[in-house]
């Protein structure tokens, strides 16, 4: 906590043990540049193989950011009832991150994101690294949560789906198998 | 060993109690065959969630925290159901409060049948379980399909939960996948984990795909924005509340807290001390109905979204009046306190519950929900040991719920037993034995004894009586004073009192003359008490008047000895925890007890506190080197821990240099008297098993390791299995004097 202001050292430490969190879940992460090029090269990686991608509307991040991957063929965004329930992979925004536990917070919406990342197979969850906060308990006080008015409907996604009622622990169960997080940051990546 | 899938019982036919023989019927089901996946699977609970909540640094606060709110809610309980009503019902929801069972079941149902549902998605929930909702719906012509995998294997077994938040702990995957395999016809391979989930999900999948309805419980619902969490970590909750255009959610009123940010002092709470997560897969708060679409993935043409909210009563209202179950309603249901019960880990729910609710808190839900307190009869597994209390995140006091339990079971039952009075007054028996001890330990071992004492009090024969000493600690004492060692002047200021419980007087009296000697040889100023009967017995059988009316008499005693400026020194594990714990309700004196509880000790404990204080060097009194090993395996008291004082003994000897590996079980499974009864005889050696191998392990790797253990009983729980020398710490420690 020393050298840097306060402010900056603070949050790059919260997306630090953020990652770190993630990554214990069995879920994947990396940071990037907060621009719709870097974002489109990350989503393209991470969808790479897959026939269709179902990219839920943004609640809380910019439209614009997504607008070049959407000009990505795979893209759907106005999913029939068939695509719906049979896209393998969901691109959706998320409204904050929890760093203790590595959640993200995705809202239920007029918007599919619930949808898209619940009834795929694999969820890609794009977050700002400016909405990290400590702990879960947190997004609840004043400050995150009643500011987004938006979002009293929502999720904490800690993790891919996951059960131990067949015994051993199996990953992927009616939720996504897959979660992979792209975090945002304003500064240099290499930084976190 | 039988196999579960062909066992001659089915849990669901000894589930409801009150049924004569249904218990020892449960619990010989849950030896035979459900013990091994329940002792892994609890167990592995248990242990993620000590490793979880110790990264929730303020724990103990939070717990405080979630316990004030509860109890305020539960307070401001009409009020908040009329703010919560007004609140959903402003977002076009609908909320029926339902007095009774069937008042439940037959809304919902007529909800279903009003969208003519054939099919109804199901996520688990503990109260429709209580109203019996899928009964109702399926005499409607409702399918209704359980979403949960646990409960998906549940209604392809026909079982009930035996557990409330893994409903199907007591099945192996190899047991499973049997049932699986005779009940579908399929060519799937369905033997690894994946396999099986793979092939539920596919099933579920379709229906979630179809199903014209979704019902779900909910974890906890806020008054002021009507919203509901909901926690889980297969997805299907999710699917549940959010595919079908109608979302029906079913709890108890007791859910209800005032505001919707207090639920974050619950999400971490509540996932740590469940599954030991820092937090389960999925946690969602719904304002329903949501603002997502209507999807009509099921081919419907629903046009907007529905939401019912279904309030149970079923009795709650009336626990809040009854002073004793209230307590209850604060219960959020994480299921600690069954994965730290060591009887709960050998048997499971199925023995440990009743037709729904499980557990050390299940008595009093069962108790609670249908008004019989027969069916509440498994509070009987109830040791009293403890362990559950720190553990439960709203801090229940669980075993003082089923002594209360106990204690109207007996009643209901027309007094106490025969074995009952045996346990409760067994200071007046050891009195009259200690005018013959030779005698009656001659008498009571003999086999027509113990068949008699088998019949009429119900004490196992296969159980050695501990033996009455041949001179009782007082006597001892006086001779002692006489003859050997007159009491003298100490280096330290205060004196202590060694207080002569009942067992250390009758039963075990070299361990309070070793603490005795010890604390001479420490120059610690050092006397014996006057031998009281301090309640333990009584209020371990649920004669609570009895239990009350001894530490009433014991009391002023103690607190005369205090104000004299003694501290008193106590033996006996379960006598210690009634002087910090139980005597705050016992008593109902709040200055007195807290007076008793600040001034009692282990001996263990009030000689690291001289340490620490710089009253006493223990080096120069004692000879080490000449030991023949480093090594102790120690086993700290079930209810040692729970009031704190478990480590002691441990921190004393690690100081010594000595090498101490702890045993890691809740319990010993003696529990005082419980392992002498003949109905409870099975399941206290059962859970003996742990703590012997992994003594066993010990001896192992050092043959002459030292075996330690606080409680008379968990000694006699190692010796029926042992010859190995056990002692108490005490004991050891004068051996060590130079
Ligand atoms: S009594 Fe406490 S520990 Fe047990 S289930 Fe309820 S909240 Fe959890």
């Amino acid at each position: 906590m020393t050298g840097v202001t306060e402010q900056t050292e603070y949050s790059a430490d919260l997306a630090g043990v953020f990652v770190e969190s993630v990554r214990n879940l069995g879920a994947t992460v990396e940071v990037i540049k907060k621009s719709p090029e870097t974002l489109c090269v990350s989503l393209q990686k991470a969808t790479d193989g897959e026939q269709f991608v179902l990219l839920a509307d943004p609640d809380f991040l910019e439209p614009e950011l997504f607008d070049l991957f959407r000009q990505d063929k795979r893209v759907v965004s106005q999913p029939t009832k068939e695509q719906l329930s049979t896209i393998h992979a969901g691109v959706t925004d998320a409204f904050c991150g929890v760093a203790s536990t590595g959640s993200v917070c995705v809202s239920v919406s007029k918007n599919l994101t619930s949808p898209a990342s619940l009834l795929t197979r694999k969820h890609i969850a794009v977050v700002d690294a400016g909405t990290i906060v400590q702990r879960p308990r947190d997004v609840f006080s004043a400050g995150s949560f009643s500011m987004k008015n938006l979002n009293r409907s929502f999720s904490f996604i800690t993790g891919p789906s996951a059960t131990a009622d067949m015994g051993p622990l199996v990953i992927g169960v009616h939720g996504p198998g897959e979660l992979h997080i792209i975090l945002l940051s304003g500064r240099d990546p290499h930084g976190v | 060993m039988g196999n579960i899938n062909d066992y001659r019982i089915k849990p669901r036919q000894v589930a409801d109690k009150a049924v004569q023989g249904a218990l020892q019927e449960a619990i010989g089901l849950a030896l035979d065959v459900e013990t091994e996946a329940l002792r892994h699977n609890t167990q592995t609970f248990n242990q993620n969630r000590y490793i979880a909540v110790q990264k929730i640094d303020d724990y103990e606060d939070l717990k405080q925290r979630a316990r004030n709110i509860k109890e305020e809610s539960i307070a401001d309980l009409p009020d908040l159901i009329g703010t919560l009503t007004k609140t959903i019902e402003g977002r076009g929801g609908h909320v029926f409060l339902a007095k009774s069972r069937t008042e439940a079941t037959g809304y919902i149902t007529n909800v279903c049948l009003s969208h003519r549902a054939r099919l109804v998605v199901k996520a688990k929930s503990i109260t429709s379980e209580e109203i019996g909702l899928n009964h109702e719906l399926e005499n409607a012509g409702i399918e209704v399909a359980e979403t949960d995998l646990a409960e998906f294997i549940l209604q392809v077994s026909k079982e009930q939960p035996s557990h409330i938040v893994a409903p199907a702990i007591h099945r192996s995957r190899e047991t499973i996948s049997e049932l699986f395999k005779r009940n579908f016809n399929t060519d799937l391979p369905l033997e690894t984990g994946e396999e099986l989930t793979r092939f539920a999900r596919d099933i579920l999948r379709k229906k979630f795909l179809s199903a014209d309805i979704g019902i779900t419980g909910a974890n906890l619902i806020a008054a002021d924005e009507g919203a509901i969490l909901l926690v889980e970590s297969e997805g299907n909750i999710r699917l549940t509340s959010q595919l079908p255009a109608v979302h029906i959610a079913v709890a108890g009123i007791e859910k209800i807290i005032r505001r919707t940010k207090d639920f974050g002092t619950f999400i971490e709470l509540l996932a740590a001390s469940g599954t030991g997560q820092s937090l389960t897969s999925y946690t969602s708060i719904l304002e329903p109905p949501v603002e997502l679409p209507v999807l009509n993935l099921n081919g419907r043409t629903d046009s907007k979204r529905e939401f019912h909210l279904v309030l149970v009563d079923n009795g709650r209202m009336q626990m809040r009046d009854d002073e004793d179950l209230r307590e209850t309603l604060f219960c959020i249901r994480c299921s600690a306190c069954m994965n730290s019960c060591a009887n709960f880990q050998a048997v499971g729910g199925h023995a440990f519950g009743g037709e729904c609710y499980t557990g050390g808190i299940g008595g009093a839900w069962t108790l609670g929900t249908t008004g019989n307190i027969d069916k509440a009869k498994f509070a009987e597994l109830c040791t009293g040991c403890s362990r559950c209390v720190p553990n439960c995140p709203v801090k229940i006091d669980i075993p003082g719920l089923n002594a209360v339990l106990k204690s109207r079971l007996m009643e209901h039952s027309g007094g106490p037993s025969f074995q009952q009075r045996f346990f409760s007054d067994f200071s007046k028996s050891a009195d009259i034995a200690a005018m013959a001890p030779g005698l009656v330990n001659w008498i009571s071992n003999l086999p027509p004894t113990r068949a008699i004492m088998e019949k009429v009090i119900h004490i196992d024969r296969r159980r050695k009586i501990p033996p009455f000493a041949n001179r009782t600690l007082s006597k001892q004492y006086l001779q002692y004073r006489k003859a050997d060692y007159p009491a003298q002047g100490g280096e330290t200021t205060s004196s202590v009192v060694v207080f002569a419980d009942v067992y250390t007087n009758f039963n075990n009296p070299g361990v309070g003359m070793s603490t005795v000697r010890v604390f001479d040889r420490f120059g610690i100023p050092v006397k014996l008490s006057r031998v009281f009967d301090d309640g333990r017995g009584a209020q371990s059988q649920g004669l609570l008047k009895d239990a009350s009316k001894r530490a009433g008499e014991l009391a002023p005693y103690l607190v005369d000895l205090i104000g004299g400026g003694d501290e008193i020194i106590v033996m006996e594990p379960s006598v210690l925890s009634m002087f910090r714990r139980d005597y705050r309700t016992l008593l109902s004196n709040e200055p007195q007890f807290e007076r008793i509880a600040a001034h009692s000790f282990d001996p263990f404990e009030y000689l690291e506190k001289l340490t620490a204080e710089g009253h006493l060097e223990i080096n120069r009194h004692l000879n080490i080197t000449s030991w023949n090993t480093r090594h102790i395996f120690y086993h700290a008291h079930c209810q040692m821990k729970t009031i704190g004082a478990g480590n002691s003994a441990v921190d004393f000897f690690s100081r010594l240099r000595f090498t101490v590996d702890t045993s890691n079980v809740e319990c010993c499974g003696m529990a005082g008297s419980f392992g002498y009864k003949k109905e409870y005889y099975g399941v206290s050696k059962r859970v003996g098993d742990d703590l012997i191998d992994q003594i066993k392990n010990a001896l192992a790797a050092d043959p002459a390791a030292v075996i330690l253990a606080s409680g008379t009983s968990c000694r006699e729980q190692i010796r029926s299995e042992l010859t190995v020398p056990v002692y108490h710490p005490m004991e050891f420690l004068e051996q060590l004097l130079a």
